[in-house]
């Protein structure tokens, strides 16, 4: 499976290089880029699967590759290794990228007419990227995958955008790069600090991890730079700004990427490091992320409320899910944590898919305004079919994928704030998904309810032509997405099975630490110093019992 | 006198480099065989790379014995500055083969050669007066270059410039060896046990309790002034948007490599090597001039129109990025224990942070201004950033690499430029973690971490914006490519050379950090010298094969 791991990695990467230097008409491009993206699905698929009925997947990684890569320690250099395997905190989201790589390119079919072999090019790079994000083991390789994934997406935007492309390609690259930087020092601290203490100069996540020794006074500088980066990527409010602007200027391809994988390399980038890494400060910044994620699910949702760009409706109500992952991962017990993990795969597949069809629909009309929209349904039974379908899994309605995720982040949020003042998070947080249930609905409704309502034709937009439903590349497109609607929704335990042990070995420091702090504020600060003290050796020895 | 015919041999390289560049000065008078210099020199640098790869090889061994003291330092350190140099001469001459003036090719490329001998001389100055002597013979030439290539009256006016302000850093930096020189009474900056230098004498002074440190300070201010000229680092950077916009692609390029390179080796020499254990003045200067230099630069370049005067603010931020691993290396010696004969700890990797910077920061900077250099008619450069507007259609190969050595610049992975800010945050961080918990050295380190780590993001701001000029917008004016095939071979091999050591570093980090081992090893541990040196009689290197 390593193999296969590997060459999931490196074949998007091939291709793309491919891609630039072969001259390859624009039929060519795209036909060896679906090409590409599906053998690489394939392999994906196998990978995933083998994954899941391994059971090597929570004590060790699975699929693991470990090739030294900077050359080993000796005359001092620094042992960064080639390092990639999954477990199952990374399986799903692989899969993910690996599917969603297909509906961009599927999407991307006939709206990309210039340079489509760098067009290409570009999106199977970030494939490359996204994949190697989830599986990577070594703290700079993550960071290097990380960052790396930027440049196409750049690219992407940058070129075929739509008219303020430039500025949103900086302000994407730029606002992620200055998290980034700072996200790089902290995990670098991280490093340093292992070093420090056990002697041992290692980048193996696994080992960082295990050890999880950064003293408790120095964790929360360290915490302030992993957030600074991973907040920005996933965007927690209030620094969501670059969010509607890159996600309206994108390509549809680079939408759904955006959408779909990219935020979740924030929140992952949360649960692989804040949480396990940096327990004690987790504990203490809980409250804070709590109420953060809470303004953002009631800020994204009633400033989608107010949109009339279907696009930009839909990027305001990622910033409202995204804070809802955001709101179990903090949490910090197992229910919250496992529906965070499972609400960042719902997110993906769900909004990947409205930005897909938002995208047929602007091929179709060349708008993105919903008010020259309407009554779409009788025209484009299935398109609509669809819109409501993913809309729907949107809002959380029980039996499709949103439910799952959800219901499980509000579980946990109200069992770690039943009692305290953040209760009011948790009602608020509840009052969002109402919210978010009333701003999708009344985009649906606009679009494709009541009279007929179409943009009319401009004069240089070449001969009149009848809008069709959806052809067979979009169905396709789509379908696969819907299967995993239905099927998350059905059968969330499923999901939930492999990445049930993972989630909770990250949690279980930072819960640990939770409640070592509440406790210290219970009793007397005399018998809560020993009672902390007690609470992190117990950790020590659970985690060394547990591996 | 110390120096005797043995150690001459140690410096062949130089000795053929400074032959063959006269040898093309007084040639090049004769009409009719200009293009051949080109030939030749490259042919130099390949023979001088040679002699230097076959007879210095040993010196990465750290086990091996280097019994040479005196007035040249055969060390690794040395040797990577030696061999960088020579890199960087042959890729130069690629790109004045076809210079902006034909008539010129042979004064261009003696002078070249010239200030590539002087990198290396300085790279191996063990002496002051060696060192200044190495500074001087990459600053002459350089006057003559700008002198000999001026056009136009702002031409003129950046060459005078650089002169008088050069030459007034050379007195300034003067002053300071001469305050050096006053403290610690020897010339050699360090010695062994028989004859000390600069070092043991410092630290002798130390532990008996009787360090003049006002002195010292006075030596350190002045010597950072002076270097800091050199390396453009603020405050002593004015001039260089002025002199880089006056000058020709080519040899701004030249004057944002080869300079820095000098000053910055020859800080590393005098500082972190020679001063290290004794006054924590030192940090604490180049704390503050690492942070006033990079942040200077990147927020001055962010408005600037002239391409030429981008890269000069983007080069003197650069310079303060690499002042952080400086700073970072000359607080080594600061944690409890160093100061003695014992070493409780290892370097904070500051050198060899700075060392990689510095040859991947070249290959950058010489790939951009080949590129640069390579596009634009025979009468007139490429001027202003616009006028790179949809280069990607053009000339895709151009703006392709143009982009990695930007996107290499501005230290996106897995391009080399990421491991140079790698290696340089980790060194400051180490330099955080390694001081006595909760010092002022901790807090000022992590500070300095994160205002680098933000400057990086400020300079992506001017590098995005001409990858997307490049990219993102078209134009329909024409755009020669005048600059001859030695340009863009010279832009491709840098952009490749940015691409392999981005994917593969892990062989130039083994050997900065092995080369890093001088700033301990020659203190640390005294029997590595073996011969006990002595003024009068002069070591016998010996020549390892």
């Amino acid at each position: 499976m390593d193999l296969l791991l590997n060459l999931s990695l490196l074949l998007p990467l091939v291709s793309a290089i491919v891609l630039w230097f072969a001259p390859l008409s624009k039929q060519q491009a795209r036909s060896f880029a679906l090409g590409s993206t599906l053998l690489t699905l394939l392999i994906v698929i196998r990978v995933v699967t083998a994954g899941y009925l391994a059971d090597t997947l929570v004590e060790n990684h699975f699929a693991a590759t470990d090739w030294s890569w900077l050359g080993g320690v000796g005359g001092g250099g620094m042992d960064i290794r080639y390092n990639v395997g999954l477990d199952g905190l990374g399986l799903w989201l692989y899969g993910l990228s690996a599917l969603l790589m297909v509906t961009a390119v599927l999407v991307s079919w006939e709206t990309v007419q210039e340079r489509a072999g760098l067009f290409y090019g570009l999106l199977l790079t970030l494939e490359t990227g996204c994949l190697g994000v989830f599986c990577a083991r070594d703290i700079i390789l993550f960071y290097v995958f990380f960052e790396f994934t930027l440049i196409p997406l750049f690219f992407l935007i940058g070129i075929w955008g739509s008219e303020e492309r430039q500025r949103a390609a900086t302000k994407f690259f730029l606002y992620t790069l200055a998290g980034s930087v700072l996200t790089f020092l902290g995990l670098i601290s991280i490093v340093l600090w292992h070093w420090q203490l056990s002697g041992q100069l290692t980048f193996s996540i696994p080992e960082l991890t295990a050890a999880a020794d950064v003293p408790a006074e120095f964790q929360w500088i360290i915490f302030l730079a992993l957030l600074a980066g991973f907040a920005i990527k996933v965007p927690l409010f209030p620094l969501h700004t670059w969010l509607p602007l890159a996600h309206v200027q994108a390509p549809a391809a680079g939408s759904i990427l955006l959408a779909g994988v990219m935020l979740k390399i924030g929140t992952y980038g949360f649960l692989r490091f804040n949480l396990p890494l940096l327990p004690e400060a987790s504990a203490a910044f809980m409250p804070v992320l709590l109420c953060l994620s809470v303004a953002g699910i009631i800020y994204g949702a009633l400033v989608a409320l107010v949109q009339w760009d279907m696009k930009r409706l839909i990027a305001y109500s990622s910033v409202s899910h995204l804070g809802f992952c955001m709101l179990g991962m903090f949490s910090l017990n197992r229910l919250g944590v496992q529906g965070s993990a499972l609400q960042m795969i719902s997110h993906g597949i769900s909004t990947g898919a409205l930005f897909a069809i938002v995208g047929m629909l602007y091929e179709r009309y060349h708008t993105r305004e919903i008010r020259h929209l309407g009554g779409l349904a009788a025209k484009t039974p299935l398109l609509a079919f669809f819109m409501l379908l993913f809309t729907f899994s949107s809002i959380g309605l029980p039996g499709l994928n949103g439910f799952a995720g959800e219901f499980l982040v509000l579980i946990g949020t109200f069992q770690r704030s039943m009692g305290s003042p953040l209760i009011v998070v948790a009602v608020l947080a509840v009052l969002g998904v109402v919210l978010g249930a009333w701003y999708m609905l009344y985009l649906v409704q606009r679009l494709f309810f009541g009279p007929l309502r179409e943009p009319a034709q401009d004069d240089h937009a070449g001969p009149e032509h009848e809008v069709a439903d959806l052809s067979w590349r979009e169905f396709s497109a789509l379908a696969p997405l819907a299967i995993f609607v239905f099927w998350i929704g059905l059968q969330p335990s499923f999901f939930l099975k492999p990445m049930e042990d993972t989630l909770n070995s990250l949690v279980e420091p930072a819960a640990a630490a939770r409640q070592a702090a509440e406790n210290e504020m219970a009793e007397t600060a005399h018998l809560a110093t020993t009672q902390t003290s007690e609470t992190t050796t117990k950790r020590a020895q659970q985690l060394s019992g547990g591996r | 006198m110390f120096i005797d015919v043995n150690t001459i041999f140690w410096l062949w390289p130089e000795i053929i480099l400074i032959v063959v560049a006269s040898g093309i000065y007084i040639g090049g008078t004769w009409p009719g065989y200009r293009s051949s210099w080109a030939q030749l020199s490259l042919l130099t640098y390949v023979a001088a790379g040679v002699i230097l790869l076959r007879h210095e090889w040993s010196l990465w061994d750290t086990q091996s014995e280097i019994t040479a003291s005196g007035p040249l330092a055969i060390d690794a350190l040395g040797h990577w500055i030696r061999c960088t140099s020579l890199l960087i001469g042959a890729l130069f001459t690629g790109i004045y083969w076809k210079g902006p003036d034909r008539r010129l090719t042979s004064e261009f490329l003696g002078t070249l050669m010239m200030t590539v001998a002087g990198m290396m001389l300085i790279s191996r100055a063990n002496h002051l007066i060696l060192l200044f002597l190495g500074l001087e013979l990459v600053s002459i030439p350089t006057y003559v270059l700008l002198f000999v290539s001026r056009t136009s009256a702002k031409s003129s006016e950046s060459t005078t410039k650089y002169f008088f302000l050069n030459i007034l850093s050379s007195a300034v930096l003067l002053y300071g060896f001469s305050f050096l020189y006053g403290t610690a009474g020897t010339m050699i900056l360090t010695g062994g046990a028989g004859i000390p230098g600069i070092r043991e004498s410092l630290v002798q002074q130390l532990t008996s309790g009787n360090l003049p440190e006002p002195l010292l300070t006075v030596a350190v201010v002045l010597i950072l002034g002076g270097l800091g000229f050199k390396v453009a680092a603020a405050p002593f950077h004015l001039y260089a948007a002025d002199v880089y916009q006056g000058t020709s692609n080519a040899t701004a390029g030249l004057l944002s490599v080869i300079p820095k390179i000098a000053g910055l080796v020859g800080l590393v020499r005098v500082l972190a090597i020679a001063l290290p254990p004794t006054t924590e003045v030192v940090w604490q200067l180049l704390f503050v001039m690492a942070i006033l230099t990079m942040t200077v630069g990147n927020v001055c370049a962010l408005w600037q129109q002239n391409i030429r005067r981008l890269f000069a603010y983007s080069s003197i931020a650069h310079t303060g990025y690499m002042l952080i691993g400086l700073a970072a290396a000359t607080t080594w010696v600061l944690a409890p224990g160093n100061t003695g004969e014992v070493s409780n700890g290892s370097p904070t990797g500051g050198i060899a942070a700075l060392l990689l910077y510095l040859l991947f920061y070249s290959l950058g900077t010489i790939g951009i201004f080949a590129a640069l250099s390579f596009l634009g008619s025979s009468d007139r450069q490429i001027e202003n950033v616009d006028e790179l507007a949809g280069l990607s259609t053009r000339q895709p190969l151009v703006a392709g690499s143009l982009a990695i050595c930007l996107f290499s610049l501005a230290g996106i992975p897995p391009l080399a430029g990421f491991w140079g800010k790698f290696m340089l945050f980790t060194s400051a961080l180490s330099a955080s973690n390694s001081a006595a918990p909760m010092a002022s050295t901790t807090w000022c380190f992590i500070i300095l971490a994160i205002i680098g780590a933000l400057n990086a993001a400020i300079a992506a701001v001017y590098y995005l914006r001409l990858i997307g000029v490049m990219y993102f917008s078209s134009s329909d004016q024409e755009l020669p490519t005048a600059g001859g095939q030695g340009s863009r071979l010279v832009m491709l091999a840098a952009t490749a050379m940015t691409v392999v050591l981005g994917l593969l570093p892990g062989y130039a980090m083994r050997r900065v950090r092995t080369a890093e081992q001088v700033q301990e090893g020659r203190f640390v541990s005294p029997q590595r010298i073996v011969q006990p040196v002595d003024a009068e009689d002069p070591p016998r290197p010996k020549v390892s094969e």
